[in-house]
C-alpha cells in the first residue's frame, strides 16, 4: 500500500481528502446541532448548478458555484429569520428549483462534458494541482473562522435566542455558518461530489453525536471520523477500483450505524430503563 | 426610591397585526423582585424580549440599564441574565454543565476572545451558588429537570447581571422542584441584591416573596404589593370569574373552592 503514497496523483488526493474530511466533519458538528441539515443538502445542489452555468458559459466552475451555494443558504437563512414558512419548505423549493437549473444547464451545453459530471459524483482521484490549492486554501478560511469563532458558533447551535440575549451577535454568528456551510460544500465538491457532498457533512458529526456528551470532545471526534473515512475511502476505492465518493460515504455509514449501536448515551438510556 | 433600572413609558409592543403589550407605563427600581403574572397570550413573554432589546416598541419608549431598549447593543444584554421557557431549549444537546454555564461568560468576553481561568472561576461560582458544582462535568441532559434549571439559572449569573429575567422557571418541575428552584432565587436576589423580574402562573408560590407584583393582560391591569393586587375585583377581570382568594389567602379556581 505504501508505494501508492510514491505516485503524485495519490499525494494529492489523499491531501484533498484528508482536508475535505476535516472540514466537512468540523462545520458539520454545527449544521447538526442548530438543525441545518436539510438546508446543506439543498446548497449542495444549488452549488453544482453553478458549476454547470460555469462550463456553459466558460467562468472557473468554483465561482459560480460559489455565488450559487450562498445565494441558496442566504434566502434559507433569511426565510427562516422572517418566519414566512417552514425552513423544510423553503429548502424543497430552492432544491429543486437550483436541481432544475442544473439539468436545464446540462442540457443547453451541446456536448457531454465529463468535468461536469465528476462533480456531481466525486472525483478526487482526478484532483489537479491547482484544485488542491484552492481546496487548502478554503479549507484554512473555513476551519480559521470556526477556530476563532467557536464559542459564538456553539452557543447559536445551542440556543439562537438565548445567546443574543446574553449579548452574542448571533444574528451575524447565524449568517457566517450559513456561509462557511456553502464553502465547506465548494471545496467539497470535486472530491465526493454534488449528491454525497452532503453526507460528508451529516455522518461524521451525526456519529460523533453518539459518542459523547461534551461540545469539545463531539468536535475532536467529528473531525477524526472524518479523516479517517475520507482518506481510507480513496485508498479503498483505489485498491478495489471502486468510486471514490462512494467509498468514503458508505465508510462512514458503516460507522455510524457502528456507534449508534455502542453509543454509551443509548447504553446508558437502556440501563437506566 | 432606588435608581430605576427599567423604564416602560406608555411603550405598545407587537407584530405586523398584533399588538402583545399595549400603554405600558412601569418603573422598576434596581435591586426589586417582581413577579409577573397573567393568563396565557397576556404579553408576559413579550414583556421579557421587550426588556432583553430582541423587541422595538411600536409606540412609547422602553429604557433598560439607562438605554433605549432598541438600541440595546451586546454589551448591554451582557448584564442581563436571561432564563427562557423551558420548552425551548433542546435538553439534549450534547453539552456538559460546566460547558453550558460557561457559555454565560461568552457575550462579556466578546468575539475572538478565549475563556481564561478567570472565566472558568465565575462559572464554577456561579454552580456553586446554585448547588451544583458537583456536577459540573455531567450531561446536561442526564439532570433533572429541577438540576437543570439551576444549571440554567448559573449560565443567567455567569453572566454577572444586574438584571436577571426568569421566564416561567417552574414549569414542568415536581412540587419539590418547584419549591427548590424559587427558594433559590429568592436567595440570589437577597444575597446578590440583583433586579429579577419573574415570569410565571404560580402565584401561590411567589406571592409572599416577591416585592411586587405586576398583572398582565396585554395592558397592565395592576402592579403593587402582593396583597394590593390579588383582590377578587382585579383577578376576575383579568382571569375571569373562576379565580377567588381563600381565607387563609391563596388563590384557587372558584370551582374547587366550591366543593
Amino acid at each position: 500500500m505504501l508505494e501508492l503514497l510514491a505516485y503524485d496523483f495519490m499525494q494529492r488526493s489523499l491531501l484533498a481528502a484528508a482536508l475535505v474530511g476535516a472540514v466537512c466533519s468540523v462545520i458539520g458538528v454545527f449544521v447538526v446541532l442548530r438543525g441545518l441539515a436539510f438546508a446543506g443538502a439543498g446548497t449542495a445542489h444549488a452549488a453544482f448548478a453553478g458549476v454547470t452555468l460555469a462550463y456553459l458559459i466558460g467562468l472557473p466552475p468554483l465561482s459560480l458555484a460559489i455565488v450559487f451555494g450562498l445565494a441558496t443558504v442566504w434566502i434559507t437563512g433569511w426565510v427562516e429569520e422572517k418566519g414566512r414558512m417552514k425552513l423544510d419548505v423553503s429548502i424543497g423549493i430552492l432544491y429543486t428549483a437550483t436541481m432544475a437549473l442544473a439539468i436545464l444547464f446540462l442540457g443547453l451545453m451541446k456536448t457531454y462534458n465529463p468535468e461536469v459530471y465528476g462533480y456531481l459524483f466525486g472525483s478526487v482521484l482526478s484532483v489537479t494541482t491547482e484544485e488542491l490549492m484552492t481546496i487548502g486554501g478554503l479549507s484554512v478560511v473555513v476551519l480559521g473562522t470556526i477556530l476563532l469563532l467557536s464559542k459564538e458558533l456553539y452557543f447559536i447551535a445551542f440556543d439562537q435566542e438565548m445567546a443574543a440575549a446574553s449579548g452574542v451577535p448571533a444574528r451575524q454568528i447565524f449568517y457566517l455558518l450559513l456561509t462557511l456551510v456553502a464553502l465547506t460544500v465548494v471545496i467539497a465538491l470535486k472530491t465526493v461530489g454534488a449528491i454525497l457532498v452532503f453526507a460528508m457533512i451529516l455522518i461524521p458529526a451525526s456519529t460523533a453525536y453518539q459518542l459523547t456528551h461534551s461540545l469539545t470532545q463531539m468536535t475532536l471526534y467529528s473531525m477524526l471520523i472524518g479523516v479517517f473515512c475520507a482518506v481510507s475511502g480513496v485508498l479503498l476505492s483505489y485498491a478495489f477500483d471502486l468510486p471514490s465518493g462512494p467509498s468514503i460515504v458508505l465508510l462512514a455509514t458503516s460507522l455510524f450505524f457502528l456507534a449508534v449501536c455502542c453509543s454509551p448515551k443509548r447504553l446508558h438510556r437502556i440501563q437506566r430503563a | 426610591m432606588t435608581h430605576p433600572i427599567i423604564r416602560f413609558d406608555h411603550a405598545t409592543f407587537g407584530f405586523p397585526g398584533i399588538v402583545a403589550l399595549e400603554d405600558i407605563t412601569l418603573t422598576i427600581p434596581e435591586s426589586e423582585f417582581v413577579g409577573v403574572i397573567g393568563p396565557n397570550g397576556s404579553g408576559k413573554t413579550t414583556l421579557c424580549r421587550a426588556v432583553l432589546g430582541l423587541m422595538a416598541p411600536l409606540r412609547g419608549t422602553l429604557r433598560v440599564l439607562d438605554c433605549a431598549c432598541e438600541e440595546l447593543r451586546c454589551h448591554h444584554r451582557a448584564l442581563i441574565g436571561y432564563l427562557p421557557q423551558k420548552g425551548m431549549i433542546d435538553r439534549n444537546f450534547p453539552v456538559t454543565v460546566l460547558e453550558a454555564v460557561m457559555m454565560g461568560r461568552y457575550g462579556a468576553l466578546g468575539l475572538f476572545r478565549r475563556p481564561t481561568q478567570k472565566d472558568r472561576d465565575i462559572a464554577r461560582q456561579a454552580l456553586t451558588q446554585v448547588g451544583m458544582d458537583h456536577h459540573r462535568d455531567s450531561a446536561l441532559g442526564a439532570l433533572s429537570g429541577g438540576q437543570q434549571q439551576r444549571v440554567f439559572i448559573a449560565r443567567a449569573l455567569a453572566q454577572q447581571p444586574r438584571i436577571l429575567l426568569l421566564d416561567e422557571p417552574t414549569t414542568g418541575l415536581d412540587l419539590t422542584a418547584q419549591h427548590n428552584v424559587v427558594e433559590l432565587i429568592q436567595q440570589l436576589h437577597r444575597d446578590l441584591k440583583l433586579t429579577i423580574l419573574m415570569i410565571t402562573h404560580d402565584i401561590n408560590m411567589i406571592r409572599s416573596r416577591v416585592d411586587r407584583l405586576v398583572l398582565l393582560k396585554t395592558k397592565l391591569f395592576a402592579a403593587g404589593p402582593p396583597q394590593e393586587v390579588l383582590k377578587p375585583d382585579i383577578l376576575s377581570q383579568v382571569y375571569g370569574k373562576e379565580l377567588v382568594i381563600t381565607d387563609k389567602d391563596f388563590v384557587i379556581v372558584e370551582d374547587y373552592h366550591h366543593h
